[in-house]
């Protein structure tokens, strides 16, 4: 019967063109509104890496001055001294300081004048941390860390820039007047956002960095942070006072084996601290936060206030929709009032014509969903002019493509409801008379 | 067939009762051709929905083809309706956005027939009623007893054992009547019991027995086939001048 009653409700489509025409663009507008939204607010709040999300911590250590507010916030990134020892001491089963640097590349071709690209400068444990993939090579190994070598990851991008579609790995690529052997570049990696760096003033959204060199080689070569630095206390003259001072501009992350041993990492960060009060440092009680990603990603703001007023407001829009769509259901269904009292008397049952009506209804919602996609792709693409940022996360998923249409069906089955409910109490010995 | 014993049916609203069928008894044998007859508000239609399972009744018993109907759930009345009963309206009621081929498929569908089985059936029934070669037609195509054969079609396609009509002729001019009761007549002589509801006394004359209601009652049943539509004719004209239908 199902079969029979998509045919009828195909049909039934074409029976009143002005009439169907209304409901599918209603719902399809409906549809389009919130799927746009939701699928930016989905993106935006999505688990980036969620088989370790609740293992990647990043611990935020109080060395705020003594004088500071009792309540202050605690500061966002770490100071070199904390993430060169946390490095050194190796207590998680991987860590990696972050931080970001800009190179300047010269390609050696003349087609390719000197350009300035972005870069990082974490260890080589970020990678496996991080479960980057490689289209070529791979990452340098600790002993790198160790040595302050000369290597570097490249992304894809760059490396098509530079060394078209062939394999760069063992070439040389200079930046900042200094060679670099590329030891292996990323494959297919874009997390949304970009949590592995989410600092004030650093794009969320949009494309990897082009370079990654070892955080101690980058250190070594002086190279500023490209990103944000607070000091609250004097940050000295000179790199190596810098690298002395409380300033903080690295970002720390601690993978640990499980989420049950975060507990124990946090006291060990305590131990650290204390032990570090002995030396002179933190002159406030011992205090520190872990956070892992999705906490991180919550503290950080990622979701943006705007974003669920959005989302809120476009599904109060598709109810409104949802409303007018059960209105001309009801229309519709109202004025088929003779042919349900017909089909009764010819042996439907009710839920038969309610199963008949409702799957009509549905038939209703494929359509209007298949408007709502197009439109749907037509709202990404105006929400992706906003901004870089934007346009990062502005791309439709096959899974929100297909809740999109779950989500038509659901919605006109749902407005169906109570027209076929009122269908299904028709008399029909009242209609067979008044035919 | 259809038993009916000291069956009431009452409409309430919350100013008043109306009893549209009071103490109504009525017993209809297999093969009989039935026509009931009476003035308008006097039951007929009332009478006509509760024996097709359209309505329920408020008191009294009503057994069709020896099944007790009272007490029966919504599916159960459907089944039996779906395969018991035949209908045929004077307004025809075929489907507008279904071809006569469709139009007869309604019935079979909630029956659970296979495709071939529906297809047999469906061509055999408009064969029966000679329109077999316009089953893609769509009835607005139909002069109206045409339309009224594709009815009688479909209620035949299911092979009921019950026919019930409501004034199968009365929206059809007197040649079309006649071809549409002669087809009636033809089906009832292959054993189909019918019921008709008639104000035409004519076509009551037709029938094997008349059944006359008057205020939710029988008031004249008699056992054997006796031809008495004249003089119903005469005692409604008396109840009601101004009868419309």
């Amino acid at each position: 019967m199902f079969a029979y009653y998509l045919r009828l409700g195909f049909r039934s489509l074409r029976r009143n063109p002005v009439l169907t025409a209304l409901m599918v663009i209603t719902l399809g507008i409906g549809i389009a509104a919130s799927m746009s939204t939701l699928t930016v607010l989905v993106i935006m709040s999505g688990n980036p890496i969620p088989d370790k999300s609740a293992q990647l911590l990043v611990p935020l250590l109080d060395n705020n001055p003594k004088d500071f507010a009792a309540d202050a916030k605690l500061p966002e990134q770490m100071s070199y001294v904390d993430a060169t020892n946390l490095l050194a001491q190796h207590h998680a089963k991987r860590q990696t300081a972050v931080y970001g640097f800009t190179p300047y590349v010269e390609s050696g071709r003349k087609d390719i004048p000197p350009f300035q690209s972005d870069g990082i400068a974490p260890t080589h444990d970020f990678f496996a941390m991080f479960k980057v993939p490689f289209l070529h090579g791979g990452p340098w190994g600790a002993e790198a860390d160790a040595n302050k070598s000369d290597v570097a990851v490249i992304s894809t991008k760059l490396s098509e820039k530079l060394f078209g579609k062939t394999n760069p790995v063992g070439r040389r690529l200079r930046f900042n007047d200094r060679d670099y052997q590329i030891t292996g570049v990323i494959g297919d990696w874009a997390p949304l956002p970009r949590y592995y760096r989410l600092i004030a003033g650093n794009p969320t959204y949009g494309d990897i960095e082009d370079v990654m060199i070892p955080f101690s080689t980058a250190v070594g070569q002086e190279f500023g942070n490209q990103g944000s630095t607070d000091c609250s206390s004097d940050s000295g003259n000179g790199w190596q006072a810098f690298l002395r001072s409380e300033c903080v501009w690295i970002q720390y992350w601690a993978e640990i084996d499980s989420p049950s041993a975060r507990q124990a990492y946090g006291d060990y960060i305590a131990a650290y601290i204390g032990e570090q009060k002995k030396l002179g440092r933190f002159p406030r009680a011992v205090n520190y936060k872990l956070y892992d990603v999705m906490e991180w990603l919550d503290h950080q703001g990622v979701i943006g206030k705007d974003s669920r007023l959005q989302t809120w407001l476009a599904l109060g829009f598709l109810l409104v929709c949802l409303v007018n769509t059960i209105g001309l259901l009801l229309a519709k269904f109202t004025a088929r009032a003779g042919e349900v009292g017909v089909r009764r008397a010819l042996g439907a049952p009710k839920g038969e014509i309610f199963r008949q009506f409702l799957i009509e209804a549905g038939v209703v919602g494929v359509a209007g969903g298949m408007l709502g996609l197009l439109l749907s792709f037509g709202g990404l693409w105006l929400i992706a002019r906003q901004s870089r940022s934007m346009e990062a996360v502005a791309h439709m998923s096959m899974s929100m493509l297909l809740a999109t249409i779950a989500l038509a069906i659901a919605c006109s089955v749902l407005a169906g409801l109570l027209p076929t409910w009122r269908a299904c109490q028709i008399r029909p010995a009242v209609q067979l008379k008044s035919q | 067939m259809l038993k009916m014993t000291l069956l009431s049916n009452v409409y309430r609203t919350e100013m008043i009762e109306t009893h549209a069928l009071r103490g109504f008894d009525i017993h209809v044998r297999e093969g009989e051709f039935v026509a009931v007859t009476g003035p308008s508000g006097s039951g007929k239609t009332t009478f006509l929905n509760i024996a097709g399972l359209l309505e329920e009744f408020t008191d009294g018993e009503f057994l069709l083809d020896g099944v007790n109907v009272r007490g029966l759930n919504d599916n159960q009345r459907s089944r039996l309706r779906n395969e018991k009963i035949g209908f045929v309206f004077q307004g025809f009621n075929l489907i507008p956005d279904l071809n006569l081929f469709d139009n007869v498929d309604v019935p079979l569908r909630y029956r659970g027939f296979n495709a071939a089985e529906r297809k047999r059936r469906i061509e055999n029934a408009l064969q029966q009623v000679g329109l077999a070669s316009r089953m893609k037609h769509y009835p607005a195509e139909l002069s109206g007893g045409q339309q009224q054969r594709v009815a009688i079609a479909r209620a035949l396609a299911g092979d009921p054992k019950l026919l019930l009509a409501d004034e199968p002729t009365g929206n059809l001019d007197s040649q079309m009547a006649r071809g549409v009761l002669e087809l009636i007549e033809e089906i009832n002589a292959r054993g189909t019991t019918i019921i008709m509801v008639t104000h035409d006394p004519e076509l009551a004359a037709r029938a094997q027995r008349n059944v006359h209601i008057v205020d939710g009652q029988v008031t004249d049943l008699l056992a054997e086939p006796v031809l008495r539509a004249a003089e119903h004719a005469a005692e409604r004209a008396a109840l009601n001048p101004v009868q419309a239908g």
